[in-house]
């Protein structure tokens, strides 16, 4: 029965080597957390796009509205079964600091279109009944501190009022959204609220419509839907560029640049300067073992069993400090979430990351313990008694 | 007061290779990584704040953050423009005052890296007056005004599609002809300019972001501000150019110093445990020395002091080290997308002398936390206990 205890007994002849090795392992794998997680959230997105769903914005530019009477014309291509329009309002909260998206959208098909928007708080009937309503994200109502019936200031950005004053809006509802490829940080309002003050002089700002979404009929072909659409347009007066939801979220993403290559060889030097460190400790905890090897060896256990117990040195050092480093990863989680509220919405530490952290912690416990497992394999028993130290 | 002579310390750092090695890399990596994120937020801060003019003063629509948020009708650009009396004039009287318009259009990347917004800026012949020796050809000519053509700037069209001499640009249903290539120490070399008349037109925005003008020297700043502000016909935001553009970059400057930050002192706390278990080791195996050390009269500070400088060097050698690995990545080009504008910006990388420096104070202080136990244990020693155990 080979003697397991020596494993852990071992390991804790040198408690400060042991530990100070396996909280730098720690240290590493929470970081691989965090950053992996980062990626995560801008992925998720993406992954969360529905495949049913086709934007239309301008093929020149984001900022280029498109004619308003694009929306009849959408409606009747076939295999599109409703259009909901998008407006970015870029507006905020008393600074520009408070920085949230604001929307100016067909309320009655917001629902309809994106079914993951769902009201928590306040009814549909009453937002859809008041021009002036919105409806805010469950995350903004928290961070702000507003429930149903209060009034929203907003300043207008984009869309300034000539009076000077903010854009009053009544919250008749909270939502949230189960789904990460909408965020609960959002505001959505009446588009004829923005379109009166437009033409009565109210405000100024850019007319047309931002984004155009559609919700296809099922089994309608997205490729073939988009193209229709963009044909039809192509000989202006706005020219389009229809894209799938995923692909209008990767745009997004693309444009932050290339983080999973700056993550990547980030959480690659740190992986191997970690390895470094654990196989520097093994290495030094198998010349310390040399003479105790032979003394196993000479009592009669297996070159087999000595390799195991080496290995397992490194497993079980590496296995604590990577637990450790996940837990607080986990931990932490809460923390980072609410720090990169805006920036990164929904920040978690996925199922996806925990396994490739446990992964890592496996692969240097295997490839730091290897080459001493080895070692201590092939060790002849005169050899090692003979060694001094 | 005796200390230890720094060759003993040398010495043991190089015939002990192998840990000294170990705990130099885990300090490189470190000091590396630091020094790459600050010389990525360096690159992209400096080619703002730096190549913003003093002199020249921008216009914005009130209580616009940028230019385009910022709307003036043809009718307010033109009232700014001819009744401010602080413009000044050249030798020719024209008053040195321009309006623009400005969007970010969408551009294919090189290399088939998928789409990035670009900024696009119909200028008046009186911009290229204001901003004069900042702009230079370096293929081509300038556009003429009043026509379909273009010219980029030099750090762009190297990054998107159809940008070289001779190509043609379409925005919307226009096609543009590009006639030069322009280098520009600022942000304009990652923007199209093109004549303001063709380019409102071909992208259907008859309105104009902004306004700007070179201003008398004998001009009240503060007063002409305030003046502006609640100007009755045109009331306006008034930045110098240098004010605006360093307001367009805090947000991303930011989010890049605290990742540096960030990653510097995780990566850090990973490197002083590395060096402290090196260390520590490195002490347990030289007992004998340290038992002959003290047995030949050197007192306990001394012995603690002469491992504090070891652990000092090593700190700075990974300093050092971490440097060197990253100082090639001075001067290469890269590009990023400042989420304020939404636009993209081509900068280089930018390893200054500070954060040279604070990258290798940094790794002396971590050599130093990483050293500081191994010092006191090593200092605590009894020269007999020592010289028996080893």
């Amino acid at each position: 029965m080979p003697p397991f205890r020596l494993v852990w007994k071992n390991l804790l002849r040198h408690r400060t080597r042991a530990l100070l090795t396996a909280a730098s392992l720690a240290v590493a794998i929470f970081l691989l957390c965090v950053l992996r997680s980062l990626l995560v959230v801008l992925e998720s997105g993406i992954k969360a796009s529905a495949s049913n769903r086709l934007i239309v914005q301008s093929s020149v530019s984001l900022f280029v509205y498109l004619p308003e009477s694009y929306e009849a014309k959408l409606e009747r291509i076939e295999g599109v079964e409703r259009v909901v329009r998008w407006n970015w309002f870029g507006g905020y909260y008393q600074e520009p600091k408070n920085f949230f998206a604001q929307f100016a959208t067909d309320v009655e098909d917001l629902f309809e279109v994106y079914p993951e928007i769902e009201l928590v708080e306040g009814s549909q009937e009453d937002f859809f009944g008041d021009r002036r309503a919105c409806v805010i994200g469950s995350e903004m109502a928290r961070k702000f501190n507003m429930r149903v019936g209060d009034t929203m200031p907003v300043i207008g950005g984009l869309f300034p009022r000539t009076d000077g004053q903010p854009w009053d809006f009544r919250i008749a509802g909270i939502y949230h959204s189960v789904k990460p490829n909408v965020d609960n940080n959002t505001l959505f309002f009446h588009a004829d609220f923005l379109q009166k003050a437009l033409e009565s002089g109210a405000a100024n700002g850019p007319e047309g419509v931002g984004i155009f979404v559609l919700r296809l009929e099922p089994g309608a072909d997205r490729v073939r839907v988009a193209e229709t659409v963009d044909a039809l347009f192509a000989g202006g007066p706005q020219r389009t560029q229809t894209t799938t939801e995923a692909e209008f979220q990767a745009q997004f993403v693309s444009m932050v640049g290339n983080v999973p290559f700056f993550v990547g060889s980030i959480g690659g030097g740190v992986l191997i300067a970690i390895l470094l460190a654990t196989l520097n400790t093994m290495l030094m905890a198998a010349r310390e073992q040399t003479r105790d090897i032979g003394v196993l060896k000479a009592l009669g256990f297996r070159d087999g069993t000595v390799f195991g117990l080496m290995l397992g040195q490194s497993m079980l050092l590496t296995g604590v400090g990577g637990m450790g480093g996940l837990l607080i990863a986990l931990s932490s989680e809460q923390f980072f979430a609410q720090l990169l509220g805006t920036a990164f919405p929904g920040y978690h530490i996925a199922a996806e990351t925990v396994v490739e952290a446990v992964i890592a912690t496996l692969l240097i416990g295997v490839l730091a313990g290897i080459v001493p497992a080895l070692r201590a394999r092939k060790l002849s028993v005169l050899t090692a008694l003979r060694s001094v130290g | 007061m005796a200390l230890i002579p720094l060759s003993y310390n040398l010495r043991s750092l190089i015939v002990r290779w192998p840990s000294t090695i170990l705990t130099v890399l885990g300090i490189a990596a470190t000091v590396a990584v630091l020094v790459g994120v600050m010389a990525l937020q360096q690159g992209f801060t400096s080619l703002f704040r730096a190549q913003g003019r003093d002199d020249v003063a921008v216009f914005l629509r009130q209580g616009a953050t940028n230019e385009g948020d910022s709307a003036f009708t043809r009718e307010r650009a033109m009232i700014l423009m001819k009744t401010v009396p602080e413009i000044a004039e050249d030798e020719a009287g024209r008053r040195l005052v321009s309006a623009e318009c400005y969007l970010a259009v969408r551009r294919n990347k090189t290399g088939g890296g998928g789409e990035t917004n670009v900024p696009v800026r119909g200028v008046m012949p009186m911009s290229f007056v204001i901003f004069g020796r900042d702009i230079t050809f370096s293929q081509g000519r300038n556009f003429t005004p009043g026509t379909d053509e273009v010219i980029i700037g030099a750090k762009l069209a190297e990054r998107i599609e159809g940008a070289r001499l001779g190509e043609v640009l379409q925005f919307n249903t226009t096609p543009f002809r590009v006639v030069g290539i322009f280098e520009h120490d600022g942000p304009f070399s990652s923007e199209i300019w093109g004549d303001h008349d063709r380019i409102s037109e071909a992208l259907e925005r008859p309105v104009y972001n902004r306004v700007i003008a070179k201003l008398k020297d004998e001009t009240d700043w503060p007063e002409l501000v305030r003046r502006m502000d609640q100007d009755p016909q045109v009331p306006s935001k008034l930045l110098t150019e240098r004010e605006y553009l360093t307001s367009q970059t805090s947000a991303f400057s930011f989010v890049l110093s605290a990742l540096g930050v960030f990653l510097a002192v995780i990566m850090g706390i990973a490197a002083v445990f590395t060096a402290t278990n090196t260390m520590l080791t490195a002490i347990a195996a030289r007992t004998i020395e340290i038992g002959i050390l003290l047995s030949m009269g050197f007192r306990p500070h001394a012995v603690f002091l002469g491992f504090m400088l070891e652990a000092l060097l090593l700190g700075i050698m990974g300093g050092i080290v971490g440097a060197l690995i990253v100082l090639p990545l001075n001067g290469i080009q890269t590009g990023a997308m400042n989420f304020q504008t939404f636009t993209e910006v081509a900068f280089a990388f930018r390893v200054t002398p500070q954060i040279l420096f604070g990258a290798i104070v940094f790794a002396a202080m971590l050599g130093i936390l990483g050293g500081a136990i191994p010092a006191w244990r090593a200092a605590r020693m009894r020269p007999t206990e020592a010289m028996r155990r080893g």
